[in-house]
Formats: structure tokens, sequence, C-alpha cells
């Protein structure tokens, strides 16, 4: 018995001895663990963004997502700028000395460079030394753009419209040109200037040279990395990617501040009320202010938001399942007191888009019968949709032009917006009363729970006049191939503003556009084309918003969009940063934001 | 592997479509989505693209990624560090571990002690992974603060701190399934004739387990362990997703959204030649853990 309670006492003692052995490993662990808190500098002034989605490419022909482009505006730059604060967006120069010189019929535009600006240092240079960019530089980049074998999906922005290039592409195709043969539309009567030849009037040219497709690169530095200049990209942007190892793929971007920046000062005239937000403190100051942007992605809401509420990032979006957390129920456009306590403010900020449902007008049923649309647009009701689907994070659609794009007109209303008793008398007139003799529909959409969620709404509101409908949940490359094959029905989809012009948005209703091209919904009207062709002769103004305004009228009374939202983004934004003004159209937005690292010292370890 | 690189051809380049209409993007005209389905080479003969395809495999070259024109030995190269840095250490603890509990709850069949653990397995397993990532995630990392949220150091002594909170969770997340199977496996061996002879010899019970049950139940062991491989590159999707670790796992699933058909059909010949040589390693230990076993 003493025996067996001594082999029992070992045990337990052995167990005892095995369990302190986990317990301090663990324990070991978890120090090692909490003592990489780190204490925050108070000198410093790394700007900390994270990005929903990897980037794919630091090239600015590869530039066709919103996150590759944020990275890319901050290294490659362009001859034109918006300018940061103003609203309605203004063009301002950016590599360019000064707006350019268009001639009286519009067809000729002279850029003057500013002096002095170097590409950033890199081997690929003599001793290592970013040389001078040339206008030449422009030439080779933009041929880049439209060269065949790299296949940049940015071509479109000159694609027509530049007198030469297109004869030129074609050439390449059949190995009869090289990147040295002349272009009429490009020419450089010296290293200073830079004539663009168009083929017709093209006035959102200056827009589509302000997005990041049209930066300029270095010929030696895309000869020196061939296809990995994407993973070595050499620009004249404020900041520059100092070593390729500071890219960690899928997961984080170091960049450094430029020291051959050609330098630029915080602007000194806003838009009305940007005096009061403390936009204007820095009025006159050398750019960019901080030494380093860290760039971390991460593509789940959840660990998003846990690092924004502990100072890891210093802003964000908010998710929709945190909006409730953040903001108060009795005012939207406040966050709740104890965020307010913790430094944060809210940035509510419309985006410059549309969400719709789209049909395809070459639906045998949908695209023939005006009525039918017009009921299914009545049935439609965005601001449930906006409200349970959105948190309430934006404003129904009455058209297709968003806020903040030229000819937006606030004070027009959709005629057919939703009204369940007239969307049944609409379907009545259309021959189909309560849905009977109809088919089932197919609505085509994302297979994420968001969207399908979307989609059932969609199905619940159509059937409430008897029309049934449907879901196919794709992949985003099997939706769009069934959207660009014609083969998708009814498709819930949005569009993002290219450009602050309404010309962005009609040329998706352009017939010459249809699938692949732009127009998703096959729309033909040859009096909506008419008006198209005839904008586009037309310089920014009156007249022409009056053209556009005739366009949007055909659109609503023909129907091949049910216009849902403008969707409103909702950011929270740390005490410390400064200067912070969300826009929807530029990306080069880091050179303006400054941290103030003493507060971000006292006020980050207290989250 | 004929097999496995025909279906894949003819998966991806037959059955889901055409990936240059995505790559186009939404300005693209009927002339550019031709341009572009060229420069893919998807407007070559399929037997071309097939033989392409094959010469791909047989030389380890499988070219470019469409969508991130990264070499795609490059990014399979720099992904599959932090994968197994993710899952090396949690599978071999969560072996050793579990055949150890297993053996606990089988040794002691019936009891409370049996009774509680595979209730407490069964009750580890109801629980969705996601909710493991979500609740471990928020308590131990954000409201405590005692690791990061998420994160990654490529460098080898940096990205550890970012390991400790996914390893403890992929742990986690291996108990139920693995400790009941292994008991399972060793009771299946309990019952067996030899047990009762060895127990007629003399043996204690102790003995027994040890030296006979186990060494006899390490065959399906291996096997359990050894098909698991393969999860070793695939199967943290979601923790790299959470914890912002540049991984294998969170590649593939990128690669298949995006239809990135160069990825997608190297990642599969590369699991499918891992697979086989897994297969064929645990026919080698098989003879090693039973010498009655033989390669002939």
């Amino acid at each position: 018995m003493f025996a067996n309670l001594q082999t029992a006492a070992v045990k337990s003692a052995r167990h005892y001895q095995r369990a302190a052995i986990a317990a301090l490993l663990l324990g070991a662990m978890l120090f090692v663990a909490s003592s990489c808190t780190k204490k925050v500098d108070d000198k410093d002034t790394t700007i900390n963004i994270v990005l929903r989605a990897n980037v794919k490419g630091l090239d600015p022909i590869r530039a066709n997502d919103l996150y590759s482009s944020t990275v890319i505006a901050q290294i490659f730059e362009g001859l034109l700028q918006y300018n940061y604060l103003k609203r309605p967006f203004e063009l301002e120069p950016g590599l360019a000395e000064a707006l350019p010189v268009a001639s009286a019929d519009g067809l000729t535009h002279t850029f003057k460079l500013k002096k002095g600006v170097k590409f950033q240092d890199n081997a690929a240079f003599k001793d290592g030394k970013g040389r001078e960019l040339t206008s030449k530089d422009f030439v080779y980049s933009w041929r880049r753009l439209a060269d065949p074998k790299l296949a940049s999906e940015g071509f479109w922005i000159f694609d027509g419209k530049i007198k030469g290039l297109n004869e030129w592409v074609e050439a390449m195709k059949t190995g009869k040109a090289t990147y040295d043969t002349p272009i009429e539309g490009f020419a450089t009567p010296d290293d200073q200037t830079l004539v663009i030849k168009l083929t017709q009037p093209y006035y959102q040219l200056y827009y589509v040279l302000a997005m990041q497709f049209a930066g300029v690169v270095p010929r030696e530095a895309v000869e020196k990395y061939g296809e990995e200049f994407l993973n070595n990209p050499v620009g004249t942007g404020p900041f520059m990617l100092e070593k390729a190892s500071d890219w960690v793929r899928n997961s984080k971007i170091t960049l450094k501040k430029n020291p051959n920046w050609r330098g630029e000062t915080y602007p000194t005239v806003g838009e009305a009320g940007d005096k009061e937000k403390g936009l204007l403190e820095d009025a006159g100051k050398p750019m960019p202010f901080a030494e380093t942007l860290v760039f971390t992605e991460l593509t789940e809401d959840s660990p998003r938001w846990q690092n924004l509420m502990k100072g890891n990032f210093e802003y964000a979006e908010i998710p929709n399942d945190n909006f409730e957390t953040a903001v108060t129920k009795e005012d939207r456009t406040k966050i709740q007191p104890d965020l307010t306590k913790k430094g944060l403010r809210l940035d509510i900020t419309p985006n410059v888009d549309v969400t719709y449902i789209g049909i395809n007008m070459k639906d045998p049923i949908l695209g023939k019968n005006k009525d039918l649309r017009h009921a299914l647009q009545l049935a439609q009701d965005s601001q449930t949709l906006i409200d349970k689907f959105l948190n309430g994070r934006g404003v129904a659609a009455q058209g297709p032009i968003p806020p903040g794009v030229s000819s937006y007109d606030a004070s027009f209303k959709n005629p057919y917006a939703y009204n369940v008793e007239k969307a049944k008398e609409a379907l009545k007139k259309a021959g189909f009363e309560g849905g009977k003799g109809l088919p089932e529909f197919t609505y085509d959409g994302l297979a994420d729970s968001k969207a399908r969620q979307q989609a059932e709404f969609f199905t619940q509101n159509m059937a409430a006049i008897g029309i049934k409908v449907k879901i196919n949940a794709n992949s985003w490359p099997q939706f769009q191939e069934r959207i660009k094959t014609g083969k998708a029905q009814l498709f819930g989809i949005a569009w993002g503003a290219d450009y602050p012009d309404a010309q962005n948005f009609y040329q998706l209703f352009y017939s010459k556009n249809h699938t692949p091209g732009p127009n998703d919904t096959n729309f033909t009207n040859a009096d909506f084309d008419k008006l198209y062709e005839a904008s586009l002769k037309l310089p920014p103004g009156a007249e022409r918003d009056k053209l556009y305004t005739q366009m949007r009228d055909i659109v609503v009374e023909e129907g091949p969009w049910l216009f849902n939202a403008h969707r409103v983004g909702y950011r929270l934004v740390h005490g410390w940063v400064n200067n912070f003004k969300w826009s929807e159209v530029q990306n080069d937005t880091f050179k303006y934001l400054r941290v103030d690292p003493k507060k971000r010292s006292e006020l980050k370890p207290k989250l | 592997m004929f097999g496995i690189t025909l279906l894949t051809f003819v998966l991806f380049n037959v059955v889901m479509g055409d990936p240059s209409l995505r790559f186009a993007g939404r300005h693209a005209t009927a002339e550019q989505v031709a341009s572009i389905r060229s420069e893919l080479g998807l407007d070559r003969p399929l037997h071309e693209q097939y033989i392409f395809y094959v010469k791909q495999i047989v030389t380890f070259d499988y070219g470019r990624s469409w969508s991130t024109k990264q070499q795609i030995s490059t990014m399979v190269g720099d992904a599959v560090g932090p994968t197994l840095s993710l899952t090396i250490v949690p599978f071999i603890s969560e072996i050793v571990f579990c055949i150890g509990l297993a053996l606990f709850a089988a040794y002691f069949r019936g009891t409370v002690f049996d009774k509680g653990i595979v209730v407490t397995c069964l009750a580890l397993m109801s629980i969705s992974s996601l909710v493991y990532i979500l609740v471990l995630q928020n308590f131990f990392a954000y409201q405590l603060g005692l690791f990061p949220i998420s994160g990654w150091d490529p460098s080898w002594t940096g990205r550890w701190q970012y390991l400790h909170l996914p390893w403890i969770i992929m742990f986690t997340l291996s108990l139920g399934p693995n400790i009941l199977i292994y008991r399972a496996v060793i009771m299946d061996e309990a019952f067996q004739d030899y047990v009762r002879t060895a127990r007629a010899k003399g043996l204690s019970n102790r003995a027994v387990y040890a030296r006979h049950i186990l060494k006899n139940a390490m065959i399906p062991i291996i096997t359990i362990i050894v098909i698991g491989m393969p999860f070793l590159i695939t199967g943290s999707v979601l923790i790299e997703n959470f914890f912002g670790i540049p991984g294998l796992g969170g590649m593939v699933v990128k690669s298949l959204n995006e239809q990135d058909f160069p990825v997608v059909k190297a990642m599969t010949v590369l699991l499918s030649m891992g697979y086989m040589f897994f297969n064929l390693l645990s026919d080698l230990l098989y003879g090693v853990v039973d010498p009655r076993i033989k390669l002939s």
C-alpha cells in the first residue's frame, strides 16, 4: 500500500513537472509575444496604410486596379495631377510646367516639362544616379502602353485618338515597327517639349493624362529589368522602392522618400470649409511630410478593423460588420463617444460611382419591351437595398451620373423610381399582367455572401410583382465572361469613375462600345449615339452639359440599367493624421498627409 | 501524372471559359481582347497548348503569372517559406500531443477520462474554424494584446512573433478530429489476438500499449499523417488571410479566383507530385515500423 502510494506520488510529481515545463514554455511564448509590443517613436513620420487587396505589379501600364494604382501613384508621376483640395475636381500641372496649350481646333496640345526633374536613383542609370527627365521618356512610356506584346489594360486611354498610334500598333504586330519608329501624334521638338496630336477632339485627354496609366518610366530601367520592371519600379515620384526586398509580395510594401524629388509645396487654396477643417494649416510647406510609407495588404475586414483600433493604420474604411459599433444610431454623421475620446474622427466622402442592374438589350424579351424594363425599375426598392446592405451609406441613384461629376443634377428624380403599384401597371402594359407569360429570368452576380444577399433581395423585389428570377452566382472572371459574351440576362454590377467627366459613364451606352467593350448591356439608340458623338466634340461647359442631360433622359427612359445607389465612403481617421481629404479620382495623396509623431506617441499607447 | 495533366488542362482550358475577357478589362474592344488572347497563347490549337503545358511540367518552367506577371517559380519560392513556417510546428506538435492523448484515452477507455476527452473533442469539432480564428484573434491579440493582430516579417528572426497565435489556433483546430481518429485506430488494435497473447504472457497493460499496440497502430497512423501532409501547403488559407501571412494557400485561392491558369496549373502539378512522393514515403515507412512488410 505504502509502495503504491510512493509510486503514485512519484507519478504525480512527474506529472506536475511536465505540466510545469509546459506552463513555462507557454509563459515564455506569451512573454516573447508581449515583449514584441514596441514603444511608439515620437519622431517617426511614417504613414501606415492598409490595402484591402494585394498589389499586382508596380508598373504604370499595369495600373488596372485601385490597390496597384495607389502604390504606383507614389512612385510614378504624369504630366498632370488633381488639385488635392479643390472640388469639383480640378487639374493642375504635375510634371508639366503649366497646363498645356491647345490649338484652336483642339487637335494639338503642347506641354512644356518642368526643368530639373530627375528619376529616382537606380542601378539602371550610369553611376546609379537618376538622370533628368525628357519629353522622349513620355513617348517611350506611352509606346509601352500601346505595345500589343505588353497587352496593357490601359491602352484604351489613347486607342484611336492619337495620330499614327494605332498604325504603329498594327505595324508592331507584324514586326514592321520598333520603339524608334516615329509616331506623328507624339512629337518631341526638344527635351522639354511634348506635342500630342489627336485624330479627333478628345476633351478627356487631360483627365487620362492624370491617370496612373500615363505615368512616365525611364527606358534604361525597363531594358535593364525587362519583365521584372514591375518588381523594380523607377519613377520620378515623391516616394521610391529603395530595394526590391522592401516589397514582400502579398504582405507589405515599404516606400522611402525620394531624395531626388522635384519638390512641391502644399496647396494654399482649397474649397469652402477646408480652412475651418484645418486643411490649410500646412499651406505653402514643402512636401512630402513623411519619410516612409508602409502599405499593408489585409484582405479580411476583422483584422483590418482591429489594427485600426490599435492605431496600426492611420485610417481605414469602416467595414459593414463594425458600422453599428462605430457610428451612432441617432446621427449617422457622428461616431460613438468612446471613439471620439480616442481621438478618432469620421470622414464621409461620396464615392464617384453608381451601382446598377444591367439588362442585356439583346435579350429577345427584356431588350424589346420598354414597359417591361420600366416595370423592373419600378419594382426595384433601391432605398431599402441601401439601408439593408450598405448600412445606409449611399444615395438612391436617379440616373447614371453620380454626384461630383460634370452635369450631375441633384434635383433630377427618376420617373420610374420604386413604386410597386406603378410597377404592376407597367407590367400589365407590357402584356404580362401579374407576370403571366413571362419565363423565369436569370440574374448573374458574384458568389460572395454580400452579393448573394443583394441578389436575393432583387428576386424578392421582382417576386412582389410576379416576375420570377433565379440567381446564378459567379467568380469575378466567370461573371465577366457571362457579361462580355452576352450570356448574362440581368446582372448586378457597378461603375466607378476613371475621371470626373460624365463621358466616362455615357460611353457605357454608346453602341460602338458593345461587348466585349464597356457597353455591357449592348444598348443601342441612334439618338443617344448622335448626342454622344456631338458631346465628344464639345469642350467642358454648359453646351456639353445640355447634351449630357438629354443623354441621361434617353437612358432613364429606355431603361437598360436599373439604378441602385451612389455609394458613400465612411472612414475613421486617427487624431494624429493631418491634411486628410479623401479623393475618389486621385491616388497620389500621401505626399499631402502629415502624421504628428508626438501626438501619435501619446495617443497610440492608450488604444 | 498524365491523367492529372490532362484533367487540369481540360478543366481550365475547355470548361472554365476564356480568361482573356477578364484580363482585357472593362474598357477593352473586341480587337484588344483578341490581342490579349493571342498574347496568352489561347488562340493556338488545343493540342499545341497541351504540348506546351506538358513541356512546362517536364522542364519545371511554368512561365509567368497572367495576373501579377511574376515568374511562377519565384511566386512559389517566396510563398513556400511562410506556409511551412506556419504549418510545420503545429503539425508536428499536434501529432505528438494527439497520439499521446489518444493512447491515454484508449488506456482508460470507458472511464470518465476517456468520455471527457471524447466529448471535448466532439465539442471542439462542432465549432467552425472561422469562429476559432475570429474569437482567438480578437481575445488574445486585440483584447489582451499578447500577440500582434496580424503581420509578417520575411526575416528568419522576425517572423516568429507573428506565428505564435496562428500556431495555437492551428493546433487547437486539429485536436478534435485527430485525437478521435487516433483513439479509434488504437482501440481497434487493443482488441486484436496478439494483444490478448501479450497479456497472457504476463505483460503489464502499460507495456502492452507501449510495445505492441502503439507499434501496430503506427501503420494506419502513418497513413493518416501522410495523407495530411499536402495540407501543410494548402490547408491554411483562412489563417493566412486573417493574419496577413503571404503563403501558398492564399496564393492558390487568389489564382483560382482570378483565373490565373498558369499558377493554378503549376500548383496542381506540384501538389500532385508532392502527394505521390508522400505516398511513396508512407510505403517506405511501413517497412521501418513493421519489418514484416518488405518492398519488392
